[in-house]
């Protein structure tokens, strides 16, 4: 499991990260909330070891997170493919140099599980929708089987239909495949919907650890509060009753 | 009085974009435009506005991000006073605290550049100057979306304060039926260019027609809360 | 700012100190005996070893390269430049004199390029790939091909002899530096315009202007408020470029006319192994470029002040 232990991290010599404490187990999916400037971005790059935490250690199964191999989706679905290139070739860059052979039946079962036609790996970033872009990119960062998946933002460049479609598939083949999920959102209501744990970070702090029962239902801070009532205003989330 | 255009279309290398469409819009009226993306909502926004502009009525256009509405380069001093004299108004002459005071914004430095505000003041700015001399239409195409939920939830409840009592109608344009189910009362649903479903806001919730409409209402939002 | 204006001063001086020591060690490793030709430049005939030996004492050649490197930039710092060592007349006044006649036509010239390539650049994007437009670009670029002293004797044979409306030579009267500055200046123009072009195109592409033009602002005030600063920013930075060019040229242009200005002025000195006198213009061009340099930044962080900034 996916342990972070009083982990501070500094952004040059600001203090982006202070004194965070979580963990996943395996099949789990654990939102982070927060605004831009919260430190989400940052936490990122500290799990995928882009950034040394100056306090704390992380942890999968009490070794480095490297060791696992953790994969990345990120925001931009079609920036994060080079456009050159054919989808399929990004899609087999993780385990290029791995596997002799394109593993056919790995693509094809994650096609069927994204509702991807796999005729579209044949195109170029440009010439997908940009749903299709986003599930693609979950394709390839679940190509190599990782035990633990990061998305960074991975819907919200998608329109409000595609993003709940996205991520029911999503939670669909993490069912199947029972890898940890990381999510880092803006989105409240994708967060109560999907994750088992929600951490709410807030000026580089965890603000409050919570289901997303009880965090729907009855936030402690008022921060969280007022995030809920944000995510009612902006219709993501309907209060009934 | 009420807004009519008619005809509008548009075409981009070739492929129509916008089939040919006709408004009306009320007096005071909140209109949803939702549709995925792609749909050629903002193409309908714009080019209504610009249609409405040419026939002389006064209309205001706030775009997505802040990024598209204003010059880096030039202080949102300079920003006010180019829309009040496009606006044929003498420079000062704008109720600039009364908004400002409205959207909450009062506190901001005009000498300012844009990045020298943080993108939620920014936008607010932007339908700030949008209000000035109480036009006849604000067509707000996807105002949340550059925002964090906080700010946009208020950005949108101050909006809706402000023009509760006027005669400006209100045009939200967005991908989200579950934010405009709760801000306006009509809903104009838009398919490949094509305006395919027109209803109220409930009936569109409840009676969804087309499968455009169908779409759009069952995955308006992610939960119903038990509050 | 003031930390800004201070960083950039700075590099200025960094810049100096450095062009300051490259000068000199390229000039002390120069191949040939200086002081020979001193001597020889001095006495105008063949000289035996003491004499040489002698010169190259009196202009202080017989000792070690820090040492005479401190010697040389000592004076040089309060803007003394010292004697000439052919004419052994001091530099300052004679450089003077070689400025007097070139910093007009310099001004000149960039007015007259900008003059053309301004107007040309606007007029040719008000229809971009039109016919004015092909047409502007084609004559920039047939521009920038035209080297400054055949354009120079063309100037001449159309206006001084054919036509006989303008002075060919010399540098008497203002009238003179006519022909000189349009050689200079339509060359100029030629990559000015081009890079206005491209500016104003690109200025043209930024993502808030249909907001702008929705909210009903007038075409000429969007031009004037908008494009013109966002494409200026290029320009400047070609405008500080343009110098260099314009410096390469004035020694071509110069000499073609027959000016005493500091084009001829080093040419001659390197011709005659003047010492004192190179270096003079070399440390004017270095202060002329860094101080330009520093303008121009300073433009810049007017414009916009994001420019230069290390932010995340």
């Amino acid at each position: 499991m996916l342990r972070l232990d009083q982990v501070s991290a500094k952004r040059g010599n600001v203090v982006a990260l202070e004194d965070i404490s979580l963990s996943l187990s395996p099949g789990n999916t654990l939102a982070v909330v927060g605004e831009s400037g919260a430190g989400k971005s940052t936490l990122i790059a500290t799990i995928l070891g882009l950034l040394r935490p100056s306090k704390g250690t992380i942890t999968w199964n009490g070794a480095e997170v490297s060791t696992c191999r953790p994969s990345l989706v990120m925001q931009e679905p079609r920036s994060a493919f080079n456009p050159a290139h054919p989808l399929l070739r990004s899609v087999l860059e993780p385990i290029v140099g791995q596997r002799a052979t394109v593993p056919t039946e790995r693509i094809e079962r994650l096609c069927t599980g994204l509702e991807l036609p796999q005729q579209l790996l044949n195109r170029r970033p440009s010439e997908v929708s940009i749903g299709q872009a986003q599930r693609v990119g979950i394709l390839r960062a679940l190509i190599a089987t990782p035990p633990l998946v990061l998305f960074d933002e991975p819907l919200s460049a998608l329109d409000a239909v595609t993003q709940k479609h996205t991520a029911r598939l999503i939670a669909d083949l993490q069912r199947e495949e029972g890898f940890a999920a990381l999510i880092v959102t803006h989105d409240l209501g994708y967060a109560v919907a999907h994750a088992d744990e929600i951490a709410v970070l807030k000026s580089g702090r965890i603000e409050e650890v919570a289901t997303p029962e009880s965090f729907a239902v009855a936030p402690k801070s008022d921060y969280c509060k007022t995030l809920r009532d944000a995510a009612i205003a902006l219709g993501a989330l309907e209060a009934v009753g | 009085m009420t807004l009519h255009v008619s005809g509008l279309s548009a075409a981009r290398s070739g492929r129509t974009i916008l089939h040919p469409t006709s408004l009306e819009i009320e007096l005071g009226a909140r209109i949803g435009l939702v549709g995925a993306s792609g749909s050629g909502k903002s193409t309908l926004g714009h080019a209504l506005v610009d249609e409405l502009r040419t026939q002389g009525r006064s209309v205001a256009h706030v775009p997505q991000s802040p990024d598209e509405a204003l010059d880096p380069l030039r202080s949102m001093a300079f920003h006010w006073q180019e829309a009040e004299k496009a606006l044929g108004l003498h420079t000062g002459t704008a109720d600039q605290p009364m908004l400002f005071e409205a959207l909450k914004i009062a506190g901001g430095d005009l000498k300012k550049r844009p990045w020298g505000w943080s993108r939620g003041m920014q936008q607010r700015f932007v339908i700030a100057m949008a209000l000035i001399g109480s036009p006849d239409l604000i067509v707000l195409d996807e105002p949340t979306s550059a925002l964090d939920p906080v700010v946009a939830a208020a950005t949108m409840d101050l909006l809706d304060r402000h023009l509760q009592d006027r005669d400006t109608a209100m045009m939200l344009i967005t991908h989200d039926l579950g934010l405009a189910a709760r801000r306006v009362s009509t809903l104009m649903v838009m398919q490949d260019g094509e305006i395919v479903e027109r209803a109220s806001t409930q009936d569109i919730l409840e009676r969804p027609q087309t499968s455009a409409a169908q779409s759009l209402s069952a995955h308006r939002n992610w939960m119903a809360l038990p509050c | 700012m003031i930390g800004t204006v201070a960083g950039l001063i700075l590099r200025a001086i960094v810049v100096l100190s450095g062009t300051a020591i490259i000068t000199f060690a390229l000039l002390w490793n120069a191949p040939g005996d200086p002081a020979q030709a001193i001597a020889m430049a001095r006495f105008d005939a063949l000289l035996t070893e003491d004499v040489i030996d002698q010169v190259r004492e009196e202009v202080g050649l017989n000792t070690s390269f820090w040492s005479a490197f401190v010697d040389w930039i000592a004076p040089l710092l309060v803007l003394d430049f010292g004697y000439s060592s052919v004419t052994g007349r001091p530099v300052g006044p004679d450089l003077w004199v070689a400025i007097t006649y070139t910093f007009p036509l310099a001004v000149m010239a960039l007015a007259i390029g900008l003059a053309i390539s301004l107007p040309l650049a606007i007029i040719a994007t008000k229809n971009p790939g039109g016919m004015l437009d092909r047409l502007a670009v084609a004559t920039a670029s047939m521009g920038t091909a035209i080297p400054a002293f055949w354009l120079g004797l063309l100037l001449i044979l159309l206006f001084a002899v054919q036509l006989n409306w303008l002075p060919a030579m010399g540098a008497r009267t203002p009238v003179h530096s006519i022909l000189p500055a349009m050689t200079l200046g339509f060359g100029i123009a030629a990559s000015l315009t081009r890079i206005i072009r491209s500016g104003i195109l690109e200025a043209r592409d930024q993502p808030f202007l249909p907001a702008i033009r929705r909210r009903g602002v007038p075409v000429r005030a969007i031009g004037r408020d908008h494009i013109a600063p966002h494409a200026a920013v290029p320009v400047v930075t070609v405008v500080g470029l343009e110098l260099a060019f314009l410096l390469e040229g004035l020694v071509v242009v110069e000499v073609i006319f027959g000016r005493p200005g500091l084009g001829t002025f080093l040419t001659s000195a390197i011709v005659a192994r003047d010492f004192p006198h190179v270096q003079a213009v070399v440390v004017l061009v270095a202060l002329v470029f860094v101080t330009v340099n520093l303008i121009i930044d300073l433009i810049y962080k007017r414009i916009d002040p994001r420019i230069g900034e290390h932010d995340a």
